[in-house]
């Protein structure tokens, strides 16, 4: 199997980026995006030349680290899958396919395929946390929590922080990422006692990173590899509103 | 109010807050004013005249109302003006290849809604001109009917005179089109702000907006339309 790659390459945070074509041979179907990476870049070692930064993994779909554009699609044309997951049966033999590194402002790429999503980080740095007390590992059962409520946050929890619902936003808004931190967290026991402060603080935070802002869409909810709802950035809205009402 | 609650409201949530409180008072206003218009089919003009006179008998009533929407239009604007800007510049730049549209759920009147609301808001100012003021065609205010001995602006001819002219119709028709598009969004959109919005009633909520949407759209246009079908005449 065959594949055209057209593949944005940018030495450094400072330099600019353009596309350059490589062609793919030898493939088989079943090989995964990745591993046809491998294999591109195998061959450019060889020759001498830089191979093609991106990032990788775990390579089993958990930890949100692969994150590139395949033809304009955040983790290419599948549902419910991460680069990591995504075959090359996915594709047509000959193909052409252009794989560029998330576009956002708050995403600055750093190298290749590599973006900065540091950001994130300094979102849950913000309030994404639980305080517990110290001392002996509780009891696992202590804290009864309904079926419904560890499903909901089960559901939110379910988020890598990969960052393909602000690579697939119009806007650049990473209101789903924080709607499932907040949810995750403001749904258990667990996280009541920050709850109110940790929506309005995540929040500032998001907004001083220089995400956009969610003008309903929902292509983050169509290209999230964990599929998490936009009912999600629902749930948010309505504990922010309550945390603005609070302070009155 | 404190300077903690006055940051929080300017926050980006607080502003899609304000843009939806406002947006729903409008979508309240528009759903008043195409029913208190559906009274032009009511078969005698006294019915519409009798209501516009009504309407303008109690001034500070009347005034307080316009403040009031003066201002929700207002707010309206300033924070969805204020939510765009911000996500152009959250993404300078967009991918070499588009994805596809069905895929990323790019629909027309999503990405619309500022082209949309821009020329409603020139609509709005025109429309003002023409039956408010009166400035587009002078002879209005000397347009007077009586009923039930009461001398009152005749709302019946003006409205009649106006459609006659069918640059002025298909003006408006073309304008609740565009309302049509803003509000098939944005009617959906609000349960989303507000929190109501879930797997569950996702649907019912696209298809209500669509409808409401449409009622408007059929309802404020068919006025014009009689018009210049010769069902409403002089």
């Amino acid at each position: 199997m065959k594949l055209h790659l057209r593949i944005w390459r940018q030495a450094s945070r400072q330099s600019e980026g353009s596309f350059v074509t490589y062609e793919a041979d030898g493939l088989t179907p079943n090989m995964s995006f990745l591993e046809m990476l491998d294999v591109v870049n195998d061959r450019l070692t060889k020759e001498g030349q830089e191979p093609i930064a991106f990032e990788h993994d775990c390579r089993e779909g958990i930890c949100g680290s692969c994150a590139m554009a395949i033809n304009g699609e955040p983790h290419g044309p599948n549902a419910g899958a991460t680069t990591c997951q995504v075959y090359l049966r996915s594709f047509r033999d000959g193909q052409t396919l252009t794989v560029e590194p998330w576009r956002a402002k708050a995403f600055p790429v750093i190298k290749d395929l590599v973006a900065d999503r540091s950001a994130f980080d300094r979102i849950i740095q913000s309030g994404g946390f639980v305080s517990v007390g110290t001392g002996q590992a509780p009891d696992a059962n202590a804290i009864p929590i309904g079926k419904g409520i560890a499903e909901k946050a089960f559901d939110a929890a379910h988020c890598i922080g990969c960052g393909a619902c602000v690579a697939a936003c119009r806007n650049s808004s990473a209101m789903l990422f924080v709607a499932a931190k907040v949810s995750h967290l403001g749904l258990l026991p667990q996280g009541q006692t920050e709850r109110k402060q940790r929506v309005q603080k995540m929040v500032v935070a998001m907004d001083a990173e220089g995400f956009g802002n969610c003008s309903n869409q929902y292509a983050c909810e169509a290209v999230c590899p964990k599929e998490i709802s936009v009912e999600m950035i629902a749930r948010m809205n309505r504990d922010y509103a309550g945390a603005v009402v609070d302070q009155i | 109010m404190n300077k903690e609650i006055l940051r929080m409201i300017q926050s980006s949530i607080g502003r899609k807050w304000i843009v939806a409180v406002t947006g729903v008072l409008m979508i309240g206003f528009v759903v008043v004013h195409m029913t208190g218009n559906l009274q032009m089919f009511a078969g005698t003009p006294d019915k519409i005249n009798g209501y516009a006179h009504l309407l303008k008998s109690y001034p500070l009533v009347l005034w307080s109302f316009r403040l009031g929407l003066l201002a929700t239009a207002a707010l309206h604007i300033w924070g969805t003006i204020s939510l765009a800007r911000e996500n152009r510049m959250a993404k300078p730049v967009g991918y070499a290849v588009a994805g596809r549209k069905s895929r990323l759920q790019v629909t027309l009147t999503s990405v619309t809604m500022v082209i949309s609301g821009s020329i409603l808001l020139g609509f709005i100012i025109f429309h003002l001109l023409h039956f408010t003021a009166q400035m587009v065609d002078r002879s209005y205010a000397s347009m007077e009917t009586v009923v039930g001995g009461v001398t009152m602006p005749d709302v019946y001819r003006m409205v009649v005179t106006g459609f006659s002219k069918p640059w002025i119709s298909l003006f408006y028709v073309v304008a609740m089109g565009l309302l049509f598009s803003h509000l098939r969004h944005g009617a959906a959109s609000v349960w989303q702000t507000f929190g109501l919005r879930d797997r569950n009633s996702a649907q019912l909520i696209e298809m209500g907006s669509w409808i409401l949407a449409a009622v408007l759209f059929f309802g404020f246009s068919s006025i014009p339309l009689a018009v210049l079908l010769g069902v409403l005449k002089l």
